[in-house]
């Protein structure tokens, strides 16, 4: 039995789909990370793993419970963590917790102890009287993420928790899942940091469109591309006027441009990149600087979709 | 249990919101102490009043050929020497205009009043030309007002009299009945005794100040103090307006709680829907009793309020808090996020707050016919019937059908307001 098993899942909202037969699965005590853009269907997907939207169509299933004939079963094995916030900022970390662990059943001298765990656990327990509303946005993460922790289930969607904050509650959040991870428990993480899914996952799903375009390890996901490099060029003017002549160019495969940076998949960079610097000269537009980087899971998604995967 | 815990941590959130703890119970508190201050307070009983020192200048005789027996200026200026307002007037006699006009000008009097030698006369005739003359220390404003309406009040009374006589004199001769014009001074001295009496009444035992036409039920509470009734309506009308604030400001919570995510992580619990509502609308009820219990216990304490039989007033207290809850409910219901609600509310409730009568509810005869009609048609309107019914003494049963219409009332808006937030967040 898989801890998370997801098929031929659909949602639609009218005309638009938002997710379109995705296909995936995580084993009990795995790491999975869902990839994708802003706008990929990751968080929808996530909405009907956890009981928050009912699919259009196909089944999905936590813990051997399908969320939606078993929902309130598969919603016991489950524990979810929210992109953004969802705490009250009027009680304290504690209170917070509290309530939190009676939703999901606890009671007594079992949540008390559960309580004073989860405030070990997320590093709090100094400040578990204070009012979340005057915590600063890592600790209110951590909070966020402890409150999913309670009940000790099974497994855990955290849905983008490294979000707008700053480098050192990353990391601490990052060790968390890991942790978790390594307890046992099977972690179902969505990001759209491509560095994130690579240091924590033992499984990718990339999507994209509401579709999941690739699904592996980072291995077989990197594989995918073969032995071509990516290659980050920066211009001292707008993309437009140069890359329809690079999209030409002999020995690239691909080219997005964005944010005012041009990312290439090619063949061999030592011979492309004269005959890109050839290109931009013919037309008047210099390049700044080039990062030629190996081939990672940025350059998977370059790769399937012809788009750089940044925001 | 799982809705207890949602119903009490709503709470506990409710009493740790400053905004809320204002609008539920200082607010109304605050409002009807301005009303009690304003009426210096009286209720409570030990009063310390300034007296309004009042010099009377009563130059008046009676015409040879009056009817009368005594001249109208004896009426005015006995007034002031009634033992009736001896703690809020004291009042002397003075010779002439030009002494009271000293005794003015050396502060031994605020007010004087001067009576001219042939008012009755005047008066009596129908020419205006003689007037009694009011003088003030143009640095008072109560005291001159008071006297002033007192020498109003008698001397249109005395004109009001005079009509009346004549209209009777006319109709009796109308029907072939010959007046005894011998008796016309014994009428007249009843109908003096009566007026004066009347005007006492009317300062210090409104209630007994006219005829009563209708009488009193069975078992009917006796207000010693007046005043302490118009507080007791005015703390009620206070109650009944924030109530149904407080009813739609606590369900307003599941539309903060949907903004902030909370409410789609509960929906992620092992906690069905209809726990979580039914959780969500219990704090509500639950803080409108609350609300309601707290304000009725400072009223009593600080107003000295008398909220009446007790199974009376748990009738028409329970029926406010299902109307209070029902219309918060319902009102929210249409609202689709918190920055919309401000508006709504006190828009609507305000609305709905003068139209049910809280506005005036201190004045019961003030609203036209009209309106009353209209107070009938919104839940504050039978709130407010329900409390009147109470502080008027009534017993449990009086209430039955006010608190039936309440209940009705919040039941139906409760159940459609609870249907729109089942379909929204299905």
């Amino acid at each position: 039995m898989k801890a998370i098993e997801v098929k031929n899942l659909r949602k639609s909202f009218g005309d638009f789909a938002a997710v379109q037969d995705a296909n995936f699965g995580a084993d009990s005590g795995e790491v999975l990370s869902l990839l994708g853009p802003n706008g990929a269907g990751k968080s929808t997907t996530i909405s009907m793993l956890s009981g928050l939207l009912a699919p259009t169509g196909g089944e999905a299933s936590i813990m051997g419970h399908s969320v939606i004939k078993e929902p309130e079963a598969a919603k016991k094995s489950l524990g979810v963590v929210p992109q953004d916030i969802a705490l009250y900022p009027d009680l304290s970390a504690r209170e917070n917790l509290v309530f939190w662990g009676k939703m999901y059943g606890l009671r007594g001298a079992a949540l008390k102890q559960r309580v004073d765990e989860v405030l070990e656990i997320i590093g709090l327990a100094d400040r578990q009287k204070d009012h979340v509303g005057k915590f600063s946005g890592g600790m209110k993460r951590r909070v966020n993420i402890g409150a999913a922790l309670l009940h000790k289930p099974e497994v855990i969607i955290m849905d983008e928790p490294t979000v707008g904050i700053d480098p050192q509650s990353r990391r601490h959040i990052l060790d968390n899942v890991k942790e978790l991870n390594k307890q046992g428990m099977t972690v179902l993480y969505t990001t759209h940091y491509m560095e994130e899914a690579a240091e924590l996952s033992d499984h990718i799903a990339i999507m994209d469109k509401g579709r999941v375009i690739a699904y592996g390890t980072h291995d077989e996901l990197i594989q995918m591309v073969g032995e071509q490099t990516r290659i980050d060029i920066t211009l001292n003017t707008e993309a437009e006027k140069v890359l329809a002549l690079w999209q030409k160019a002999e020995g690239v495969s691909k080219i997005d441009a964005l944010d005012g940076k041009v990312t290439a998949l090619v063949d061999d960079s030592n011979r492309v990149l004269p005959r890109l610097f050839e290109a931009a000269s013919r037309v008047d537009v210099r390049i700044t600087s080039v990062d030629i980087q190996e081939p990672n899971l940025e350059t998977v998604f370059l790769h399937l979709t012809g788009r750089a995967l940044r925001d | 249990m799982k809705i207890l815990d949602i119903a009490f941590k709503d709470l506990t959130r409710s009493f740790r919101s400053a905004f809320a703890i204002g609008m539920m119970v200082i607010a109304p508190l605050m409002l009807t102490g301005l009303i009690y201050f304003a009426f210096g307070g009286m209720s409570g009983g030990d009063v310390s009043m300034t007296a309004v020192k009042v010099g009377v200048v009563n130059a008046d005789k009676l015409p040879a050929d009056s009817v009368l027996e005594a001249p109208i200026g004896d009426n005015i200026r006995s007034m002031f020497f009634d033992e009736s307002v001896g703690s809020w007037i004291t009042a002397t006699d003075y010779a002439d205009e030009a002494s009271a006009r000293s005794a003015l000008d050396e502060q031994e009097i605020g007010v004087a009043v001067i009576i001219p030698q042939n008012f009755t006369e005047r008066y009596l005739s129908g020419k205006q030309d003689v007037q009694v003359l009011i003088i003030s220390d143009p640095t008072l404003s109560i005291g001159p007002a008071v006297v002033q309406d007192m020498v109003t009040m008698m001397v249109d009374g005395v004109a009001g009299g005079g009509i009346a006589l004549q209209t009777i004199m006319e109709r009796l001769d109308a029907n072939g009945i010959q007046t005894d014009p011998a008796q016309i001074p014994s009428w007249i001295e009843r109908y003096g005794n009566w007026y004066a009496e009347f005007q006492r009444n009317l300062f210090h035992h409104p209630d007994k100040a006219a005829y009563v036409v209708v009488a009193p039920a069975a078992g009917e509470m006796e207000t010693a103090d007046p005043i302490q009734k118009v507080m007791g309506l005015t703390m009620a009308g206070q109650m009944i307006f924030f109530a149904f604030f407080t009813g739609a400001y606590s369900m307003m919570s599941i539309l903060r709680e949907d903004e902030e995510g909370t409410l789609a992580r509960l929906f992620t619990t092992p906690t069905d829907r209809t726990s979580i509502l039914t959780g969500k609308f219990l704090a509500v009820f639950l803080t409108v009793i609350l609300q309601g219990i707290v304000l009725m216990v400072a009223g009593h304490y600080a107003f000295g309020v008398n909220w009446g039989e007790f199974g009376a007033m748990g009738l028409a207290l329970t029926g406010q808090v299902f109307a209070a809850t029902g219309l918060g409910v319902l009102l929210i219901a249409f609202v689709k996020n918190s920055r919309q609600g401000g508006p709504v509310l006190g828009g609507g409730l305000t609305a709905l707050g003068m139209l049910g009568g809280l506005f005036t509810a201190n004045m019961p005869n003030a609203m036209p016919a009209a309106m009353n009609t209209i107070a009938n048609f919104t839940p504050q309107g039978w709130v407010l019937k329900a409390w009147r019914l109470v502080m008027d003494g009534s017993a449990a049963g009086d209430l039955l059908i006010p608190f039936a219409v309440m209940v009705a009332m919040g039941v139906v808006m409760f159940v459609v307001g609870a249907a729109m937030f089942g379909k929204r967040f299905a």
